[in-house]
């Protein structure tokens, strides 16, 4: 089995410049917490080069270098990095998987298993297939090393080798720099020689364990790999045991999962509570172009939308934001975000941003050659996008006709171009007076002759009733005492030859006019 | 400006401008020249839009042009409205696609199945005011493959005279280059002289039978008021039924 390991060396401050792409090559150094005295757990290396050291205070390192800017570590953006990085594994192959989380000096890496087997066909090579994979991921805003061998293990080790050197002299050709990230490709009859110099701290043994093999003289693989095994565990623990087993490369590799859930999740913690529309936008613009960059990562529209914003005071706003149908046009979805904000008052400022989303293909589909072309689902997409953001949430869509015996309810549902059309039907009744509605209905006053209206004054119509038709009673909902409903309807034509569908409401007892016949 | 052009023969005495200044401005313009053209040339290469009612598409000469610009106008219970949706019911039968761009709020879908409009095959925006309107209607009709695109802004006429005539020639020209039939629902010429036809309605007789009485249905009459091409004609009678008359 051949696995690639795709690890991100440093995430904090990877997850930063990701959300921040104007920190990059600036000195930035990440905090683990609020105030002068937090430590700082991540350092960039134009902050190194100024001077300042991970674990010192940022008060102490603002002193050591003037313009370096100083990020609160943050969990979400953390998340979302890592989701990122295995949205742009899948990109490549079809199967991959999270690496567990480290500890130690391994702390704040991230990475991911991705199932290199048989890419050698789709990228010429299983190099070719490593730098397809740092592309994608630098497309997505993160540096990462590359590298393929024949278990997870091995793989991981040699990823983090590569974060420490820049070639690894036993294979020139398959060691190769790429833009912000390195690729190596260990044959499996090379992983030995390659494992054999390697330090035993790149295995991450726990920090005990460690401690144990210095005292031991174990300083490399080899020299692990050389201790008699025979009482080994009483000596130094069972964790050696797993440190000598992650060295054997041919041992059974449990296969990687396929992608199974299209879910998407963009979040960031701000540092300063929002309350105004135009700063949220722009953060959620931000949260938006990366989402959109993971979608096309996987080939994906964008969905619905679930925003969250938390609140300070611990509260949280959901706001569902409907897409009429898949968009990967940014333009499109911080339009309709901005309605979703303004459709409703902030409670408290935001003190952080969630986007969550299912990716849904884009549409495509083939055309009849013989039938009326429909609209290309692309760009009808793309169009219907645009219309809800500029109508509103709910209010573009095919309407259907509601399981209901209100007269003026009804539903609308994304509407989808037919694809495929149906067979020619004979023609249709053509000649049919049809009703306006007025929504909502017109309040009208309204004077009554022998239980019809005689006389009436609207916004609509106006003057003495000239003819009238009806009462027609339509009730329901009476099992529920919000939805109840008990109407009498009249096809009223009055003075000023307008004619209307005139109702009385028994339960507001009020007279409206719902409709006007055209 | 050069002394041979066009403006400065204008200017020169108000002579008309020699023969050779227009085929240079032609050769100068180049393909633009042809926008002009692709609103006649999309009416003529394409078959109408009949509505299904004979009186009115012998009036139109068999329908709406595909491509063109058409206002719909009366008050109401003029039956503008059952027009347009005749329109829609027999393009959906056809399996054309239609979008309704809804300025009024006023689309009624039950009616509109009733007058034998297929809803899924009908895009319905409702957009909140004039503005968004227009590029609602912008937007849809970039898109090639709707066969119609029905603006409702009856009702709402004095915000949609007070938008500018370039918005109705942009509108026009979309439609044009997609084949796309815009027909502007409304209670009076909105579009003014960019429509390549206006159909006026207006009702003669409101029809009630029987005791008690049971709302039959319109009389109304339609006659072209604006024609880019041909005759003006009309007016012609039509009856339309109510639902409940059935």
């Amino acid at each position: 089995m051949r696995i690639a390991c795709a690890r991100v060396a440093d995430l904090p401050l990877a997850a930063e410049q990701r959300a921040h792409p104007e920190l990059r090559g600036r000195p930035l150094a990440i905090a683990g917490g609020e105030g002068a005295r937090a430590e700082l757990i991540s350092v960039s290396p134009e902050a190194q080069r100024a001077g300042v050291r991970v674990g010192t205070s940022v008060a102490h390192a603002r002193s050591v270098c003037a313009v370096l800017a100083v990020r609160i570590v943050s969990p979400s953006l953390a998340q979302t990095a890592r989701d990122a990085l295995l949205d742009a594994a899948f990109a490549c192959a079809p199967r991959a998987a999270p690496a567990p989380c480290s500890g130690g000096v391994f702390a704040s890496e991230a990475a991911v298993y991705v199932d290199a087997e048989g890419t050698g066909a789709l990228f010429r090579s299983e190099a070719g297939f490593a730098t397809a994979l740092v592309e994608r991921i630098r497309r997505l805003g993160l540096p990462v090393d590359v590298a393929v061998a024949s278990s997870r293990h091995v793989a991981s080790i040699a990823a983090r080798r590569l974060g420490v050197i820049d070639t690894f002299p036993c294979r020139d050709e398959a060691v190769g720099a790429a833009e912000a990230g390195r690729v190596l490709v260990l044959l499996p009859e090379q992983e030995r020689d390659f494992l054999a110099p390697l330090p035993i701290d790149l295995l991450d043994p726990d920090d005990a364990l460690a401690e144990a093999l210095t005292r031991f003289g174990v300083h490399t693989v080899r020299d692990l790999l050389a201790l008699p095994r025979r009482g080994l565990a009483t000596r130094l623990g069972v964790g050696v045991l797993e440190l000598l087993q992650r060295m054997h490369a041919d041992r059974d590799e449990t296969p990687l999962p396929e992608l199974r859930d299209a879910r998407l999740v963009e979040a960031i913690d701000l540092e300063a509570p929002v309350d105004r529309l135009e700063p949220l936008l722009f953060v959620l613009q931000g949260l938006l172009s990366r989402l959109l960059e993971r979608l096309e990562a996987r080939h994906l529209g964008c969905g619905d939308i679930a925003l969250a914003l938390d609140l300070e005071g611990g509260a949280r706003d959901v706001r569902h934001i409907g897409l009429a149908a898949p968009s990967a046009d940014l333009r499109v979805l911080v339009r309709i975000a901005r309605h979703a904000l303004e459709s409703r008052r902030l409670e408290a400022p935001a003190a952080g941003v969630r986007i969550e989303t299912r990716g849904r293909p884009l549409r495509r589909d083939q055309l009849d050659l013989f039938r009326p072309a429909g609209p290309a689902p692309g760009v009808l997409g793309e169009a219907l996008a645009a219309l809800q953001s500029l109508c509103g949430d709910a209010r573009v869509g095919t309407p259907i006709a509601a399981d209901s015996h209100h007269p003026d309810v009804f539903e609308v549902t994304p509407f989808a171009s037919p694809g495929i059309p149906e067979p020619a039907e004979a023609a249709p009744f053509t000649g049919a007076l049809v009703l306006r509605a007025l929504r909502p209905p017109v309040p009208a006053q309204v004077r009554r002759y022998r239980q019809c209206p005689a006389w009436i004054r609207s916004a609509v119509a106006n003057g003495r009733v000239v003819r009238c038709a009806g009462p027609w009673r339509t009730t329901g909902g009476w099992w529920s005492k919000e939805g109840r409903f008990a109407f009498d309807h009249f096809d009223v034509q009055s003075e000023d030859g307008v004619v209307i569908r005139l109702r009385y409401d028994h339960v507001g007892r009020v007279w409206q006019i719902d409709a006007v016949y055209d | 400006m050069s002394p041979s052009s066009p403006a400065s023969a204008r200017s020169r005495g108000g002579t008309r401008p020699a023969r050779s200044d227009l085929v240079r401005l032609l050769r100068d313009l180049g393909s633009g020249i042809r926008r002009g053209l692709a609103r006649d040339e999309a009416a003529e290469s394409s078959p109408a839009l009949a509505t299904g009612l004979a009186a009115v598409d012998e009036l139109l000469g068999g329908g709406f042009a595909p491509g063109s610009l058409s206002e719909l106008t009366g008050p109401p219970s003029s039956g503008r409205t059952a027009l347009a949706l005749a329109l829609l019911a027999r393009t959906t039968a056809a399996g054309g696609v239609v979008a309704v761009v809804d300025g009024a709020d006023a689309f009624h879908p039950l009616s509109a199945t009733a007058a034998g409009v297929r809803l899924e095959r009908v895009l319905w925006a409702r957009p909140p005011a004039a503005p968004e309107a227009v590029r609602c209607c912008d937007r849809l009709l970039r898109v090639r493959g709707f066969a119609v695109v029905l603006l409702d802004t009856a009702g709402r006429e004095t915000e949609w005279e007070a938008l500018p005539d370039a918005v109705w020639q942009r509108l026009a020209r979309a439609g044009a280059a997609t084949r796309t039939a815009l027909i502007v629902l409304s209670g009076r010429r909105v579009t003014g002289s960019l429509a390549d036809l206006a159909l006026a309605l207006q009702p003669t007789r409101v029809r009630f039978r029987g005791t008690p009485s049971l709302f039959e249905g319109l009389e109304i009459e339609a006659a072209i008021v604006r024609r880019r091409r041909g005759p003006l004609r009309g007016p012609t009678a039509l009856r339309l039924r109510a639902e409940s008359a059935d």
